[in-house]
């Protein structure tokens, strides 16, 4: 990705954005970071019924320095948002976050609780929500192409130019 | 196991407390089946030694220990529940506590199961025990500030907002 600059012709690099993001958007590794019950509905999407690997989401990263998409399902409380911050900062850049089910979401029925978390964008940056409680895996797919259509129009000279890494291009 | 095991019924659990304890068995019920025991603080850790170590009572399992929140005037209460793997009877200690500064004894010592369980207590309802050996945060994460089952704790977000499935027409019971 180094030779993208300033100077690039982005306009010209069409045919090489739209393969770029058609590879990237059909190998997502996806960290299962299941906390609750939507952990199951999660688990329920990998498996032979459901089966998310004929959308390229491949199950499951064996570390977050393997992923490309986090799932938060479940239930988010604030003894474990510091380990959910830690997972995300592993995953190396491009990634992704869908919050799956009402509670990472916005605390969902624990909206009043004096230890869950109110939603897991107030750590994370979120791309894709799905609501329900929990979800069904239909809902997890839904969101899932969702996020690939994100993927498909992403820009890729601004998601590459270190936006929310540390270390610039040079 | 030797034969079948003979529990204790709660009048008799009762009648042989009082005759043990005397006055300090404050108040003692039926509660479906279970013999529950109002104790004063001073005996509260003998009650359960007792319970624990007579034969006719033998009560070698603590269920839980657990806090109870009745209010400014009423104050805490902590309860015990203890079950005889031998004989198969539940015994309910019951202490009640003023709810400033409420201080209980600790059963950690008898009991290694109620250590969890009354750090559990004292985080949650601020109550605090007498001798545990560990008595830090257990659930809660270390700057938690508060004791969130008290009543009076608030809840931020119901401060912000009121709670939203409460039917049409009817009176708020909070506050």
């Amino acid at each position: 990705m180094g030779l993208i600059t300033e100077r690039t012709p982005i306009p010209q690099i069409q045919p090489v954005k739209f393969i770029l993001n058609w590879g990237r958007r059909y190998s997502l590794w996806v960290m299962n970071f299941g906390l609750a019950c939507c952990a199951i509905e999660l688990i329920a999407t990998s498996t032979s019924k459901h089966d998310f690997i004929r959308l390229g989401v491949i199950p499951f990263a064996h570390g977050p320095r393997q992923a490309d998409l986090l799932v938060v399902a479940g239930t988010l409380t604030d003894k474990m948002a510091p380990a959910l911050q830690r997972v995300y900062d592993q995953i190396p850049d491009p990634k992704y976050v869908i919050s799956f089910g009402s509670c990472s979401n916005c605390g969902g029925p624990y909206w009043d609780s004096y230890s869950v978390t109110k939603g897991v964008d107030q750590i994370l940056p979120v791309d894709v929500y799905v609501p329900g409680c929990p979800p069904r895996p239909e809902a997890l797919l839904h969101g899932i192409i969702k996020l690939q259509e994100k993927i498909k129009d992403e820009n890729i000279e601004e998601k590459f130019s270190g936006r929310d890494s540390a270390p610039a291009l040079p | 196991m030797a034969g079948t095991p003979h529990p204790l019924s709660p009048d008799e659990t009762a009648s042989r407390l009082r005759a043990h304890f005397g006055e300090d068995i404050v108040d003692s019920v039926d509660q479906h089946g279970h013999a529950v025991a109002t104790v004063t603080v001073d005996r509260y850790h003998d009650v359960c030694r007792f319970l624990r170590d007579e034969p006719e009572f033998a009560c070698d399992y603590c269920d839980f220990t657990g806090g109870v929140d009745f209010g400014p005037e009423a104050g805490f209460e902590v309860v015990t529940h203890l079950f005889s793997t031998t004989h198969h009877h539940n015994v309910r200690v019951k202490v009640k506590l003023p709810h400033d500064d409420p201080v209980c004894p600790s059963i950690s010592d008898l009991y290694p199961a109620s250590n969890w369980h009354e750090r559990e207590t004292i985080e949650m309802f601020g109550i605090s025990f007498e001798g545990h050996p560990q008595p830090v945060k257990l659930l809660l994460s270390e700057p938690f500030e508060g004791h969130p089952l008290r009543k009076d704790f608030p809840l931020m977000s119901r401060e912000a907002k009121p709670w939203p499935g409460a039917v049409e027409g009817e009176e708020e019971e909070e506050e």
